[in-house]
């Protein structure tokens, strides 16, 4: 009889639970709830339609502005398994070389489908980056008109009479300062540019130190937003140690661009790379 | 002995009622009757169930390891520092004086830093990471140095040891350095993570290793406890009651590298659970290790249950490092019995 009583009670709140659930999803107009942890990544599904599916980001997700409302996770390398799936998404997107294996681990045993992609900075990379990301979201079209878009952009590129030379500064306050070497987001987009990187030799970022700064002698100074912040204006730049005799800043050349959109590699590779071009071409006329 | 065992229930108590909130708290809410029925489904007893799947995934998964974790690294980070303050007689000493925790920072720095380059480095063995089993090497290493420096013949010298823990420290710190120098951004990140420590990778492998580790180091240090409370008065005193010093150093600093080292290991650096334990019990008035180590393996538990508690239901979904929330609860209470001390000489 017990017994008879426990499967009829079980019975009853499968039976309830069923129906209750399905309500409670066509409530919500998306079917996917995502969870995107790279700001790339954020801005890809944002451009293919897939915003309102978006549950949380990463901090670097910051583009379109209206993700920011959205609970952030924190940064990628320190993120809490329980926090993801607190905001119950279907679907995790990252970066291979990002998300960490136990995170991983964690996120596919608790039933949620991790997708993780990998990224090469360059146009093609940014174009197989983007086909790939919509194609698991079914946005294969909407994936298409972001690639033609990015060819269009990049259309505006006009050419430089004199090339100059531009040094990228990564800064974090004025006792942190990187400058960008081979294989490099930064590299890459003042290439596309039609620019030259004033560092080269090296790989990834090396810390700047005055005699560096001399032996590059750059024409233009090239800095993240959040860079010249952390320095407290432009003035803090022209006093970096060395700054004052080089050419840039001689005669004060200095490109300020957001970091995520002159580095993501995103949607937006072909606006950045135009607009980089536009930029750097107006400093090198007022120079020259 | 009557106000010793009152202090030791007390927590207990604390202990456990940590732990139950601990399981109880999270950014998932789960309902007391389905935690419950969650477990009484996974051990067989029901097979009624009125939780998700996603519920069942995150305490069986990820919370229930977690807690656990927590509670045998804190135990076995403060009954290490009991132990090793008591052998060198000195209260400011911790595991990390003889280099364990600056050991494995070294190694677990090459091995991100070069995991790029040799990407075999980033795979697992035997369902542990490469980046824990070089943690792990890395504290044996330098505490084996130290120790090894601090031989002589057939004694330990105590104070030499102190010395050489410093010089090892200095070296690790400076490796590191250069790790970090040539480090790209992401893995600086992931270093930085790293030296502040995280239980989120907690899994039920880690949990049983340190329990085995645990339950291994608690019988050792109490059998030790009678020579530990020898060592208060001197090596030499010990040594003419008739305790066998030489053993019971030589047990202390093995068991406690390995203890600390896996700690370090699973979940990085956190820092003042096995210097600020000691302390507080000391408040007691209680100098007596056969107190002292049951009660930092309870006080231990509580204090990095209570903290992850913390860390990852503070700033809910994100998360802060453990390792920020120890020393800012453990440094104020230290300063605070130092405080105290003072009064208390004049």
């Amino acid at each position: 009889m017990r017994k008879l009583i426990l499967i009829l009670c079980s019975a009853l709140t499968v039976s309830c639970s069923t129906p209750a659930r399905s309500t409670e999803e066509t409530t919500e107009a998306p079917k996917e709830r995502i969870v995107s942890l790279n700001g790339t990544l954020t801005e890809i599904l944002c451009a293919s339609g897939l915003e309102s599916s978006i549950v949380g980001t990463d901090v670097t997700s910051a583009f379109p502005e209206s993700i920011q409302k959205l609970p952030k996770l924190g940064h990628v390398k320190s993120l809490n398994a329980e926090g993801i799936i607190a905001l119950s998404p279907t679907m995790v997107f990252g970066k291979k070389d990002e998300i960490k294996p136990e995170l991983e681990k964690q996120l596919i045993e608790a039933g949620i489908k991790v997708l993780l992609f990998e990224q090469e900075y360059s146009v093609d990379g940014s174009k197989r980056l983007i086909k790939e990301v919509c194609a698991t979201v079914n946005a294969e079209e909407s994936g298409k008109k972001l690639i033609t878009k990015i060819d269009e952009d990049l259309k505006g590129i006009s050419s430089m009479t004199h090339v100059p030379r531009v040094l990228f500064i990564y800064a974090r306050g004025a006792g942190t300062l990187m400058v960008a070497g081979d294989g490099t987001q930064m590299q890459k987009m003042i290439s596309l540019s039609g620019a030259d990187n004033a560092v080269n030799g090296f790989p990834d970022f090396k810390p700047l130190t005055p005699e560096a700064l001399l032996e590059a002698n750059p024409d233009v100074i090239l800095m993240f937003e959040s860079g010249v912040e952390s320095l407290e204006g432009e003035n803090g730049i022209w006093s970096i140690p060395g700054m004052a005799d080089t050419k840039a800043g001689k005669t004060k050349q200095l490109v300020v661009m957001d970091g995520l959109y002159v580095s993501g590699f995103g949607p937006r590779l072909g606006q950045a790379v135009t607009e980089l071009n536009k930029k750097l071409i107006s400093v090198n006329q007022t120079s020259n | 002995m009557r106000k010793p065992t009152h202090i030791l229930l007390v927590l207990a108590v604390l202990l456990l009622g940590s732990i139950v909130a601990s399981c109880a708290l999270g950014a998932v809410k789960v309902h007391p009757t389905e935690f419950v029925s969650i477990l009484l489904n996974k051990f067989g007893w029901s097979d009624y169930n009125s939780f998700s799947a996603q519920q069942e995934a995150v305490i069986w998964v990820i919370r229930l390891p977690r807690v656990i974790t927590s509670v045998l690294s804190g135990a076995l980070l403060a009954l290490s520092g009991v132990a090793i303050q008591g052998l060198f007689r000195n209260p400011l000493a911790d595991p990390g004086i003889i280099g364990i925790s600056s050991g494995a920072a070294m190694v677990a720095s090459i091995a991100i830093v070069i995991s790029g380059t040799f990407s075999f480095l980033q795979g697992t063995f035997a369902g542990i990471s490469f980046l824990v089993i070089a943690a792990f090497a890395g504290s044996l290493l330098s505490a084996a140095g130290v120790f090894r420096i601090a031989r002589e013949k057939t004694k330990t010298n105590v104070s030499t040891m102190l010395l050489a823990g410093i010089a090892i420290n200095a070296i690790a710190g400076a490796v590191t350095g250069i790790l970090i120098y040539i480090s790209n951004e992401q893995q600086l990140r992931d270093l930085t993570f790293w030296t502040l420590g995280s239980l989120g990778g907690s899994t039920w492998t880690n949990a049983g290793i340190l329990l085995v580790l645990l339950v291994v180091t608690y019988l050792v240090f109490f059998r030790l406890s009678k020579a530990l409370n020898a060592f208060s008065l001197g090596e030499q005193e010990a040594q003419h009651i008739g305790i066998s010093i030489e053993s019971a150093k030589n047990r202390i600093i093995i068991f406690s590298s390995i203890a600390v080292g896996a700690t370090v290991a699973f979940n990085g650096i956190i820092g003042f659970v096995g210097l600020v334990v000691p302390h507080i019990l000391r408040i007691t008035g209680s100098y007596n290790h056969r107190f002292l180590i049951p009660a930092a393996a309870l006080g231990g538990g509580l204090l990095l249950s209570l903290s992850d508690l913390a860390a990852r239901t503070l700033v809910a979904p994100a998360e802060i490092p453990v390792g920020i929330i120890t020393a800012l609860a453990g440094a104020p209470v230290f300063l605070f019995i130092l405080l105290q001390q003072k009064h208390t000489f004049r």
